[in-house]
């Protein structure tokens, strides 16, 4: 799972820091010297005084800096979570008897993964119940229970016991009625909506592991569920920051390209004499990244203005992940 | 896609509008140009500048990378839309003189009527009168003679590209001309 602990929703101020996704609220056209119109950079004639201007911010009206081209149809967090829970399920229905023994995951194997995640959703349970002890328990030791007690049962078992344990967290969600309204698990406090996000992601991450134990490729989200993890992630950038001691300040023009992609303006840390950097690279990777599944140096990275700091931020998404 | 227009490409996707300050800075010259040669006015192609870049950051997925450089995209749209432009001034204003003439023909107009197309004639003969001679002859052959533009070009002496320079910058000058005095309360 992702999240940490007093984290916001994805919005701006959490750990010193903010976020803008590009457009809301910003001066159309304004950054970047615009209206330095009337330099012809290609050796041509000089364009006309204030077609520059014109021309961006005619663009930025026509379609907000920061939203990502095509629009995909927007869903809700429970929708994402059913949605990466249907996807898990089929891909434990897909394996084989002896891939559920393989190791998957610190020292869990499949099956014990598997019932690591039933652990989850109970504790879920427990949180939309307003147990008061599962809101700090730790996410791996607290669901170490769920996971042991895996050995020794049939993978049909293990399988039927987590989906129906994921059914009932979308039942008990739908119970609550309001998507805003705050849980406590694991150190977080988040709407319920935004942390079904989280859990969809976490969904997502472990499918991954398991593909990887069995040798399958790599699964990607659909692209709705994608651009709302992205946004997520982006958005507590500035936290995971925060958590891993990254205090310089630091403007992020974040861009994640491909299915899921957006940008982002964020502010990391806080203070004077901040820097700023660009970073690009494709989502899905930057989703890995924060998942704990990729390093840096696995992304294909284009980064400009301070990279020195720009690295340090990236160095600090992973600390998102709770495994 | 190492600093190439595939990542330019995807950038711009991604809604990075750092991206469209790029391009515009590294290509609007080229854009620009390519318009100003098709149109030969600053001022029109300015807004196929404005079109050609609104339309690459509104719908960026019809760029494709792998079907040659952005550069070269831009100015072919740049292009593409002058003519465009073109088209559309010639049939408007084909449109206004066919109006005027069927109104010359209508029987029996009414008082208020006659005011109009008064008013209209005289706007025309005022504008006509604020053209060259010899773009003003070659309006008078096009339009009002209803020769074809090959023709009028014969007509008048020239080759048939001179005539439809002249033609276009004529009906240009007409088009803003004849907006502005029909357009103005009386």
């Amino acid at each position: 799972m992702t999240g940490a602990s007093g984290g916001g929703a994805g919005g701006g101020g959490v750990g010193g820091g903010g976020v803008g996704r590009g457009g809301a609220g910003r001066g159309g056209a304004g950054r970047g010297g615009v209206g330095r119109g009337g330099v012809g950079r290609s050796g041509g004639p000089a364009l006309p005084a204030g077609l520059r201007e014109r021309v961006l911010s005619a663009s930025l009206e026509a379609r907000a800096a920061g939203r990502a081209w095509p629009l995909v149809p927007a869903i809700t967090g429970a929708e994402a979570f059913t949605r990466a829970a249907d996807a898990f399920d089929v891909l434990l229905g897909a394996l084989r008897e002896e891939d559920w023994a393989r190791p998957a995951l610190r020292e869990l194997d499949v099956q014990g993964l598997v019932g690591h995640l039933t652990g989850v959703e109970e504790d879920m349970h427990r949180a939309i119940a307003r147990d008061p002890e599962v809101a700090m328990a730790s996410h791996v030791g607290s669901t170490q229970p769920a996971a042991d007690r895996q050995a020794g049962r049939s993978v049909a078992q293990t399988h039927a016991e987590w989906r129906r344990a994921a059914d009932r967290t979308i039942e008990l969600v739908r119970g609550l009625g309001d998507p805003a309204a705050e849980l406590a698990v694991h150190g977080m406090r988040l709407p319920v909506d935004f942390l079904l996000i989280a859990r969809a992601f976490e969904l997502w991450v472990h499918e991954i592991d398991i593909r990887r134990a069995v040798g399958l490729p790599p699964a990607v989200p659909d692209e709705s569920t994608l651009t709302l993890m992205t946004s997520s992630v982006a958005g507590m950038l500035p936290l995971a920051a925060a958590l891993t001691g990254v205090h310089e300040p630091t403007s992020v023009h974040l861009v994640l390209t491909g299915a899921g992609g957006g940008t982002w303006d964020l502010s990391i840390g806080s203070g004077s004499d901040g820097s700023a950097a660009t970073i690009v690279t494709d989502a899905i990777g930057f989703c890995r990244l924060v998942g704990n599944r990729a390093a840096p140096d696995d992304l294909e990275l284009y980064i400009t203005g301070d990279s020195g700091r720009a690295a340090r931020v990236l160095a600090a998404a992973s600390a998102l992940a709770l495994d | 896609m190492v600093g190439s227009d595939a990542l330019l490409a995807a950038r711009l996707a991604a809604g990075d509008d750092h991206a469209l300050t790029e391009v515009f800075d590294r290509l609007a010259t080229a854009v620009y140009e390519g318009a100003i040669r098709v149109l030969g006015d600053e001022a029109a192609a300015q807004d196929v500048v404005q079109d050609v870049f609104v339309e690459l950051w509104s719908r960026p997925g019809r760029y494709d990378p792998d079907a040659g450089p952005l550069r070269s995209y831009l100015v072919m749209r740049a292009r593409h839309r002058a003519v465009d432009l073109i088209r559309s001034e010639l049939r408007r204003v084909a449109r206004q003189e066919h109006s005027y003439r069927l109104a010359l023909q209508e029987p029996d107009p009414s008082p208020h009527d006659e005011v109009i197309v008064s008013e209209a004639a005289a706007a025309v003969r005022a504008a006509m009168g604020m053209l060259p001679e010899s773009q003003r002859r070659i309006v008078e052959l096009a339009y009002f003679g209803g020769l074809t533009c090959r023709e009028a070009a014969k007509a008048a002496g020239i080759p048939e590209g001179t005539a439809k320079s002249r033609l276009r910058l004529a009906l240009a000058r007409l088009e803003t001309v004849l907006d502005r005095q029909l357009l103005e309360p009386s």
